[in-house]
């Protein structure tokens, strides 16, 4: 996680946004440390919810950066993930993916690859870029936790792109599952070292198996309206001249955003 | 702080309650509200879908009921007033999330339009039996405000004050209204925006490095701050600290729970608000919310002109639970009826309150219909002639019971 984390800080650096605006609603426990660190703003959500809880922190102000960090994306949140994407909702969401669940004995989890359990799973995993790309996500990538500088590159670009961007991120989880697991290393090592660049690559073929190589790399980079676009553009045409598009506001410390007419104000129409 | 006149549609008006409730909605300056459809409360949804855009508030309608809260609870931490609207199943759904609400103390408010249950139960018909459920609904201990408003005046006027609490207590507030006060069609007037009172967001405005989220002030509230703002926010659903950090030992479980509780405890003189007609000297007083309390009016009237002292308490707000008026009122009347919209949940408060120096007589009702006046009347008489004190809880048997069963259980040809 510690990789992983630093990979972030870079990106809000390179991507030249204030990690004041940047809010982490996340299903993942940060340490304070780490968050006081970065200077931004976190919220340890209820599992699964990460990513809705960051829809409304982004409806409720347009100008902060929401970036959703969550563990098993596909569990409790997958119906949130399909939705965001299809309405190519701001936000970028990073995918931790350990392949089990480490805080409760190592279960195994929706994107595990069969390889990776005791009696090795029987069902289909995730394939999360091509989900992503599939319900309308404009960023996919997946990296390993070791590709430090591509995932911080990924980040900064997908925080500066409009819409959903989705990031997947090959972590370790703690090594006594390597023993069961029957593999002889690092866990993060293993993960680099059968890893493959293909950049561009179709998001179809990206799945993970225990027979191939796992292929990382960027898969989508493309332009679509987002759920503000659409919104503004639907209402401006039904209900015409009285309608005041629904935008950024600048923000500043004593608060702003959507809807904030300040306390002393009286109402931001007014 | 005044209501925005923009946000106000001032006039007489002749609307259902959830109507009345979407336009409260808009009149609190509330500008972000996330649902998911569901009978019979899809009235409030879409009256404020239509009347948002024009205010520059947003609804958006989610994936679910899951989704709808978290949203409305990260709303509310960028700093605007949020809510959302439910139903029966809708409500279930959103438990996991109403605990972590008042854990992050997060204000809100959620509408409750109670339809008959459990599960799909009568989704077009009324009731009264999510009581309970608004109380205890999430896992672990904390405290809730509910409101019953029992007409579309209330249901917009009470919408406005739910906000008002929300902001004051830094809590989750629920509007629990039913059915028949959503859809029943009345008088509502919407007074000019300068006669509405609002509770602004009591943020913080001191140093942003100084700035502990958790902190309370002289009335056990801490005051807020936006997110993205610059006060490198730490807002966890664990155990935390006053900066927010998360610290799990016995020590701050008390000093946090503690807090949690009392802020509304505490408070509740301030918060409960009560309707009450003749109940100083009355032999029989009839305790009743929402709908039933409207249908209560009838028996009440009948039993008076027969010459029953009979005193009238309404619960506007049910929870906090209003314990030291019922356990004053026991010390003097005789006996308390309890009509309600389902098989015995506000009664048994009003029991436990009582501590045995009054009977309480429950009337019952199923669900997906509201009371004959008549069972209410009769339970007030029944209650004003019974001279012994009974242990628990009288439930009484209504009409409609003796209509449909013979004996207990078994069904009448």
């Amino acid at each position: 996680m510690s990789l992983i984390i630093t990979a972030f800080a870079q990106g809000i650096e390179k991507s030249g946004i204030k990690p004041a605006e940047v809010c982490v609603p996340s299903d993942i426990p940060f340490e304070p440390d780490v968050v006081k660190q970065l200077g931004i703003d976190y919220f340890h959500t209820i599992r699964g919810r990460a990513i809705v809880f960051g829809t409304g922190l982004k409806l409720a102000n347009l100008a902060l950066k929401v970036v959703p960090v969550v563990g098993d994306l596909m569990t409790l949140g997958g119906n949130h993930f399909v939705h965001a994407s299809r309405r190519n909702m701001e936000l970028l969401v990073i995918c931790v993916n350990n392949f089990i669940y480490k805080k409760i004995g190592g279960k195994s989890i929706p994107s595990t690859s069969p390889v990776f359990s005791l009696y090795s799973t029987f069902e289909e995993p995730f394939n999360i870029p091509h989900l992503g790309n599939s319900c309308g996500a404009i960023y996919t990538a997946r990296w390993t936790a070791l590709h430090t500088d591509e995932i911080a590159i990924s980040i900064a670009e997908a925080l500066n792109k409009r819409g959903l961007s989705v990031i997947e991120i090959l972590a370790p989880g703690p090594d006594y599952y390597t023993g069961i697991n029957n593999i002889n290393s690092d866990l993060v090592k293993f993960y680099h070292e059968n890893s493959e660049i293909k950049n561009n690559e179709d998001p179809r073929n990206v799945g993970i198996t225990p027979e191939e190589n796992i292929v990382v790399g960027k898969f989508t980079d493309k332009e679509r309206p987002t759920f503000i676009d659409v919104y503004n553009a639907q209402l401006s045409k039904v209900i015409g001249d009285k309608f005041t598009p629904y935008g950024p506001v600048q923000t500043s410390r004593s608060g702003a955003g959507l809807g904030t007419g300040q306390n002393e104000s009286g109402g931001k129409n007014g | 702080m005044k209501a925005n006149p923009k946000d106000v549609l001032t006039g007489v008006h002749y609307i259902d309650g959830d109507v009345a409730s979407g336009y409260g909605i808009l009149a609190a300056g509330c500008k972000f509200v996330a649902g998911y459809p569901i009978t019979p409360s899809t009235e409030t949804a879409e009256t404020f879908a239509r009347v948002a855009p024009k205010g520059n508030a947003m609804f958006i309608q989610m994936e679910d009921e899951l989704a709808s809260i978290s949203a409305v609870i990260g709303a509310s931490f960028a700093g605007v007033k949020s809510m959302t609207i439910t139903s029966g199943p809708g409500y279930s759904l959103m438990m996991d999330a109403i605990g972590f609400g008042a854990m992050l103390e997060s204000p809100f408010v959620l509408l409750n339009i109670q339809r008959g249950g459990p599960s799909t139960g009568a989704p077009t018909k009324t009731g009264q039996a999510d009581m309970m459920q608004s109380r205890w609904g999430s896992h672990g201990d904390y405290e809730i405000i509910a409101i019953s408003p029992d007409s579309p005046q209330e249901l917009f006027d009470y919408t406005i004050k739910a906000f008002n609490l929300a902001e004051m207590y830094r809590c989750p507030v629920m509007i629990m209204s039913d059915e028949c006060v959503g859809h029943m069609t009345e008088k509502v007037v919407i007074p000019p925006a300068e006669e509405i009172e609002l509770e602004p967001r009591r943020l913080y405005d001191g140093p942003p490095s100084e700035y502990l989220p958790f902190k309370p002030d002289d009335d056990f509230i801490p005051k807020m701050a936006k997110a993205g703002a610059g006060y490198n926010l730490y807002i966890s659903g664990h155990v935390h600290d006053e900066r927010g950090y998360p610290v799990i030992n016995e020590k701050f479980k008390s000093v946090y729970l503690r807090r949690l509780v009392d802020k509304i405890r505490r408070n509740k003189e301030k918060i409960i608000e009560l309707k009450e007609e003749y109940t100083d000297d009355a032999e029989v007083i009839v305790v009743s919310y929402g709908i039933s309390s409207r249908v209560a009016v009838r028996g009440i009237e009948k039993a008076r002109k027969k010459g029953i002292k009979i005193g009238n308490l309404r619960l506007v707000t049910v929870w906090p639970f209003p314990d030291e008026k019922i356990i004053n009122l026991a010390k003097t009347t005789k006996a308390f009826v309890v009509p309600e919209i389902n098989h015995g949940q506000i009664a048994f408060e009003v029991e436990r309150c009582c501590h045995g120096k009054a009977n309480v007589v429950l009337v019952p009702h199923s669900g997906a219909g509201v009371h004959n006046p008549d069972d209410i009347y009769d339970a007030i008489v029944l209650a004003a002639k019974e001279k012994k004190k009974i242990e628990g809880i009288v439930e009484y048997k209504t009409k409609l019971e003796k209509l449909v069963f013979e004996g207990d259980y078994k069904l009448k040809e």
